[in-house]
């Protein structure tokens, strides 16, 4: 802890009766990239908030560079960089005259801001389009712009939530290449994403957040393990698919069965030695199978199994 | 710093929209332009004459004529004299008939008629001045026509001999007392211009709140917040952004008004201060409207509301002078109210700060409640 770029501890913060965030704790060490993962309304943005130092907390602590950190604290502020889920830009601005003001309110000189304005368009691939106004510009472009923002000043501690959202897959790898390249030269990231890809791809450790509480946390492996290390069968098919499902509870091997309109989810140790039984017993039960998809333990079983839902519901 | 910068990328986001160019700037110009023409010939009242030719009837009309303020247009017929008086072509008419000499020559009684809208009071001023005019007039051919019946040479020479006589009568002078509203000779743009600033400033002002708005749902708020910015330095940039809408609107209007039509406003260094405490309370109601809301739509007519309202309720809609004793104090309960009488004194009397200190007092005493509460208000919505 004492060598974390950030640290908070028992992260509290109450609507009324409504507790948004309950006890939420970790750590993320210098060029660490943390997942924090989480369904709708887990507590996700308003832990973020809380750390950023936007929101006031009920009780908790947060350390930056070993700082005391929380909403008056300007000085820790100058090493956070803040990407929010919302385009937080001016429309009727150009992209430089985005960056120089958020340059501005960062403390910089105007000579850094000059330099570091062309540097940062330059690493977000804007630099031919920065003298236009980004009311024109494409999701791509304008996510491209508000992370940009969050890198003007060179921060220690760089906090995207959800920064992919709506962007196209050009844009989205752009994004991902620059998140890995900032955390391969010392920073550490905070990262929300409800893409389990992009928190394979990026996160040296994940927080599992649900119900306001942290359920789990560890890297990729830690948390497979935690759950058991099973594959994930699904089935796209047509027919009396609650029927199917009943019929692959009555396997000894299954872990897990769910199903919805048109896919039975199926969680067992080894794909391999059930699958030929599993296909039987759904063909049984009256069902037609269009498809079938093994993949091995990943977050999003891990997900599954916390949360009993989808990364994306 | 900080401040500033956030005050600046106000001022730029409000004027680098063309339609707010429109608005801000051409829209006030045009209106003086617009209200200056419609009270505008230096307040002459233009008087329509239909009359037939002779000497008499043009000493009456020339009589006429001498009057302040007063302009004579020639009309060919009392059908077109009466369609130019109902169009508010001309004020007034005095029609004349067209044997008006030769019945006066022959002795006979001649009636003069005088037409005008009712209700009009410039027309009824007029119409006393034509009967006192006439009055005159016909005691000079009574007289002339008296000394020809007696003998004492032809009407022209008996015309003559009167008018040359000084003959004891009643001499009335008239004097007035206080200051003139209008002083004479004051420039018809310089009537409407202070009160269309007035009311363009704080329209503006309450309209440019949406801003505020705009960047609080944007989430840009809540980014500069994350930022080392503390909130009271927010507050204030967003502040005085408020503030230097309504300043570089106003100057724009007091300098174009003064290099297009001419409009004298007074010492400089009064108006350019009342001009900034103006500005003050424009940008205190913008902080306050902006902090209350949480979208725009509500806020927007809000502003149209109040922006318009109290400009006709403060008198710069219609003159302050003309509402009746009640509705002059109910009206300064708005700031309109104060801040047209002080540019009132300015740009009609050339009075200087020291005139104006009442009004100057109170409109800081609004700007100081409004940005109270929407400086605390704003605050509030920053940090929960």
């Amino acid at each position: 802890m004492s060598d974390a770029v950030l640290a908070c501890d028992g992260l509290r913060k109450q609507y009324g009766q409504m507790v948004a965030v309950d006890g939420i704790g970790f750590s993320i060490a210098e060029g660490e990239t943390y997942g924090l993962l989480g369904p709708n309304g887990a507590g996700k943005t308003t832990s973020i908030a809380m750390i950023v130092g936007v929101l006031a907390r009920d009780a908790g602590d947060v350390l930056i560079d070993g700082q005391k950190h929380d909403v008056n604290s300007v000085k820790t502020k100058s090493l956070i960089g803040y990407v929010p889920q919302e385009m937080a830009l001016y429309p009727d601005l150009t992209a430089r005259q985005n960056l120089r003001f958020f340059g501005r309110m960062y403390g910089l000189s105007r000579n850094d801001i000059k330099r570091k304005t062309d540097e940062v368009l330059e690493i977000i691939g804007l630099a031919d389009r920065a003298d236009e106004t980004i009311g024109g510009f494409s999701g791509g472009m304008m996510r491209r712009l508000n992370i940009g923002v969050g890198l003007i000043h060179r921060p220690r501690l760089l906090i995207l939530d959800e920064p992919t959202v709506g962007v196209d897959p050009q844009s989205r790898n752009a994004i991902l290449d620059s998140v890995e390249q900032l955390a391969g030269e010392g920073v550490a990231v905070l990262y929300t994403t409800h893409y389990m890809e992009e928190a394979e791809r990026l996160c040296d450790r994940v927080g599992i957040v649900d119900k306001g509480r942290m359920q789990a946390e560890g890297t990729r492996r830690e948390l497979v393990a935690m759950v058991g290390e099973h594959d994930r069968v699904t089935l796209t098919a047509e027919g009396d698919l609650a029927r199917a499902a009943a019929a692959l509870r009555e396997m000894p091997e299954a872990r897990q069965v769910s199903h919805d309109e048109s896919r039975i989810e199926l969680m067992v140790p080894e794909a391999g030695v059930v699958l030929a039984r599993a296909l039987h017993e759904v063909t049984e039960a009256g069902v037609t199978v269009r498809s079938v998809e093994v993949r091995e333990p990943d977050l999003e079983a891990v997900f599954l199994h916390l949360t009993g839902k989808a990364l994306r519901d | 710093m900080k401040v500033l910068a956030i005050a600046m990328v106000n001022l730029r986001r409000v004027f680098r929209e063309k339609t707010n160019i429109f608005f801000i700037v051409i829209t006030p110009i045009a209106t003086v332009l617009m209200m200056g023409l419609l009270f505008g010939g230096g307040q002459e009242v233009r008087l329509g004459v239909v009359s037939g030719p002779g000497p008499l009837a043009e000493r009456l009309v020339k009589a006429v004529s001498e009057g302040e303020r007063i302009r004579i247009e020639r009309v060919g017929s009392e059908a077109e004299l009466r369609s130019q008086i109902e169009r508010g072509v001309i004020q007034a008419g005095l029609t004349l008939p067209a044997n008006y000499d030769q019945e006066l020559l022959a002795g006979r009684n001649v009636a003069v008629s005088f037409v005008a809208r009712p209700g009009d009071p410039q027309a009824l001023e007029l119409g006393v001045w034509v009967r006192s005019v006439g009055g005159q007039e016909g005691a000079l051919l009574r007289a002339a026509r008296f000394g020809t019946a007696e003998g004492k040479g032809s009407f022209e020479q008996t015309l003559a001999a009167a008018e040359k006589a000084t003959v004891p009568g009643i001499e009335i002078s008239v004097r007035t007392t206080g200051k003139a509203l209008f002083p004479a000779g004051f420039n018809s743009f310089a009537l409407s211009a202070p009160s269309l600033m007035i009311m363009f400033m704080f329209l503006t002002s309450l309209t440019a709140a949406i801003g505020i708005i705009e960047t609080r749902l944007l989430g840009v708020s809540r980014r500069m917040y994350s930022t080392p910015t503390p909130v009271g330095v927010l507050v204030a940039g967003e502040s005085l952004g408020r503030i230097l809408i309504a300043l570089v609107q106003g100057l724009l209007v007091m300098i174009g008004s003064a290099l297009i039509f001419g409009v004298n406003w007074g010492d400089p260094f009064a108006a350019a201060v009342l001009l900034v405490v103006f500005s003050l309370v424009g940008g205190g109601a913008a902080l306050l409207l902006g902090s209350v809301f949480h979208v725009p739509g509500p806020a927007i007519s809000l502003a149209l509301l109040l922006g318009l309202g109290l400009a006709a309720l403060g008198g710069v809609m219609v003159p302050l002078e003309s509402f009746s004793g009640t509705m002059q104090a109910i009206a300064h309960i708005t700031p309109h109210a104060w801040a047209y009488e002080a540019f009132a004194e300015l740009v009609r009397h050339g009075g200087g700060v020291a005139d104006i200190l009442p009004q100057l007092g109170v409109l800081l005493a609004f700007a100081a409640v409004l940005f109270g509460i929407g400086m605390s208000r704003l605050r509030q919505a920053l940090i929960h």
